[in-house]
C-alpha cells in the first residue's frame, strides 16, 4: 500500500528554514512558499527552455490511475545547458521525481524545482546538474 | 499503515532537507562580491596578456563578457547588489509602494533599462556579447535577443526613432575608454528586475565608460540620470567582467505569458 501511494503522488511538507537564494529569482517568493518542500513522481510530458525561466512539465498518476498535470519552474536556460543540461536525458515519458516548493495557493499543480531525479538517479538542480559545482 | 507512511515521508523528506541544506549554504558562502582570495602557497599568476586591438589601434571589446560563470553555476559573481532606492524622490517612493515583485516586467519578456546586474549590456541574466567593427560596437544580450548598435563615427542620436525600453546609444573613444551615452527609454518598464521594484521616466539617461584591462578583463562604470525620479545621479559601482570560455551567446526564446501565468496560479492572490 504506501508503494503504490508513494508511487502515485507523495507530497511530504517539511517546514525549512533555509531562504531562497538570492539568485533564485523574479517572484519565486511570491508564488511559493520557500519555507516548505514537497515530492512529487511523474513522468515528463514536455520540457521548456524558454525565458525567464524554464518549465519542466510532468504527468503524475494518482492511485486511482488519473493523470494530472503539474508544472516546475527551474532556471534560466542558458545557464541550465551550460551548466550541464542536456535535452535529450529529458524526454517525453521520461520517469522523474521532483522535489520542490510548493505553491502558495495549495489547489495550484505548480510548484518551483529544487531538485529533479531521473530514475538512473542523475540529480538535476534548479540550474542544472552542474549548479554550484566547485571552482 | 498510514502511520508508516507519514513517518516515512517526514523522515525522507528531513533527510533530503539536510542534504540540500548543505549546497544552499555554499552557495551563498560562492556568491561574494569579489573573487575567493588564492591560496597563499599558490604560484605567482602569470601577467595578463594585453587587451586585443582594433584596426585602428583602438582596443578591441568584442568577446562574451560575464561574471565568470551563469547564474546559479560555477563561478558566478553577482556579488551583492548596490541599488539607488534612497535617490528616489517621495512621491516615487510612495507610487513605487503599490508595486511588487509581480510586476517585474521581464516575467513579460519586457526588457530592462540598465540591467538585473547593473550592467546595461547584459539586460536580464548575465551573459553578454560585444561585437566590434570599425564603425559600429554591437552589444547583444542573451535572455530577450537584445541587442544595441552603438556609432562610434561621431554622429548624434537619431531623432526620429521611438522611445524604447533599451534606448537608443552613441558611443566615442576618451582614451582607451569607450564611452556610451543612451537616452530615448521608454517609461514602462524597470531599471532591473528580479523583483526589484525600479521605475524610471523618459528622461533616464546612461553614460557608460567600457575599458578593456587586458585580454580577459573589462571594467564597466556607469551613471544614471533621471531627473524625473531621482534626486541626483545614481553612480554605478564599478563591474568588472571577465572573458568567457565560449564565443557565442546562445539563442533563445522568452516565454513570458506562460511564466506570468504559472506564477499568478501559484500565488494566492490574484496578480495586480
Amino acid at each position: 500500500m504506501p508503494q503504490k501511494v508513494l508511487a502515485a503522488l507523495m507530497i511530504a511538507l517539511v517546514s525549512l528554514s533555509i531562504a531562497v537564494p538570492a539568485w533564485a529569482h523574479h517572484s519565486f517568493a511570491a508564488a511559493y512558499d520557500t519555507s516548505k518542500t514537497f515530492e512529487v513522481k511523474g513522468t515528463i510530458n514536455r520540457v521548456r527552455l524558454t525565458n525567464p525561466h524554464s518549465w519542466f512539465f510532468l504527468d503524475v498518476k494518482d492511485a486511482a490511475g488519473k493523470v494530472t498535470e503539474w508544472a516546475f519552474e527551474a532556471g534560466t536556460p542558458s545557464g541550465m545547458i551550460r551548466n550541464g543540461y542536456k535535452a535529450s536525458e529529458m524526454k517525453s515519458g521520461t520517469p522523474v521525481t521532483i522535489q520542490g516548493r510548493p505553491a502558495k495557493d495549495p489547489t495550484a499543480k505548480v510548484g518551483m524545482l529544487v531538485t529533479l531525479t531521473t530514475g538512473e538517479g542523475k540529480v538535476y538542480k534548479m540550474f542544472g546538474p552542474e549548479e554550484n559545482a566547485a571552482r | 499503515m498510514r502511520t508508516i507512511l507519514i513517518t516515512f515521508t517526514i523522515a525522507a523528506a528531513t533527510a533530503l532537507a539536510i542534504q540540500w541544506s548543505a549546497p544552499i549554504t555554499a552557495i551563498g558562502q560562492q556568491r561574494g562580491a569579489t573573487p575567493a582570495a588564492p591560496p597563499a602557497a599558490a604560484a605567482p599568476a602569470a601577467p595578463a596578456e594585453p587587451a586585443p586591438k582594433m584596426a585602428d589601434g583602438r582596443p578591441d571589446l568584442s568577446g562574451v563578457w560575464w561574471t565568470g560563470g551563469d547564474v546559479g553555476g560555477r563561478g558566478y559573481r553577482g556579488g551583492q547588489l548596490v541599488t539607488f532606492n534612497s535617490l528616489y524622490k517621495p512621491e516615487v517612493t510612495e507610487a513605487a509602494k503599490k508595486l511588487s515583485d509581480r510586476n517585474d516586467p521581464t516575467l513579460k519578456c519586457v526588457p530592462t533599462a540598465l540591467g538585473t546586474l547593473n550592467v546595461h549590456m547584459f539586460d536580464v541574466g548575465a551573459v553578454g556579447q560585444i561585437v566590434a567593427t570599425p564603425k559600429f560596437v554591437v552589444m547583444l544580450t542573451e535572455t530577450f535577443h537584445g541587442y544595441r548598435i552603438i556609432p562610434t563615427d561621431g554622429r548624434k542620436h537619431r531623432e526620429e526613432v521611438p522611445p524604447s525600453y533599451r534606448g537608443d546609444a552613441v558611443g566615442h573613444w576618451e582614451g582607451d575608454v569607450f564611452v556610451v551615452e543612451t537616452k530615448n527609454f521608454t517609461d514602462d518598464t524597470w531599471m532591473s528586475a528580479e523583483g526589484r521594484v525600479s521605475p524610471h521616466s523618459d528622461e533616464l539617461r546612461l553614460v557608460e565608460r567600457y575599458r578593456r584591462v587586458d585580454k580577459n578583463t573589462l571594467e564597466i562604470e556607469a551613471t544614471v540620470y533621471d531627473p524625473k525620479v531621482l534626486t541626483g545621479p545614481w553612480t554605478v559601482p564599478k563591474k568588472s567582467l571577465v572573458l568567457a570560455p565560449f564565443d557565442q551567446i546562445m539563442p533563445l526564446i522568452c516565454s513570458g505569458v506562460e511564466t506570468q501565468a504559472l506564477m499568478d496560479a501559484a500565488a494566492t492572490q490574484p496578480a495586480k
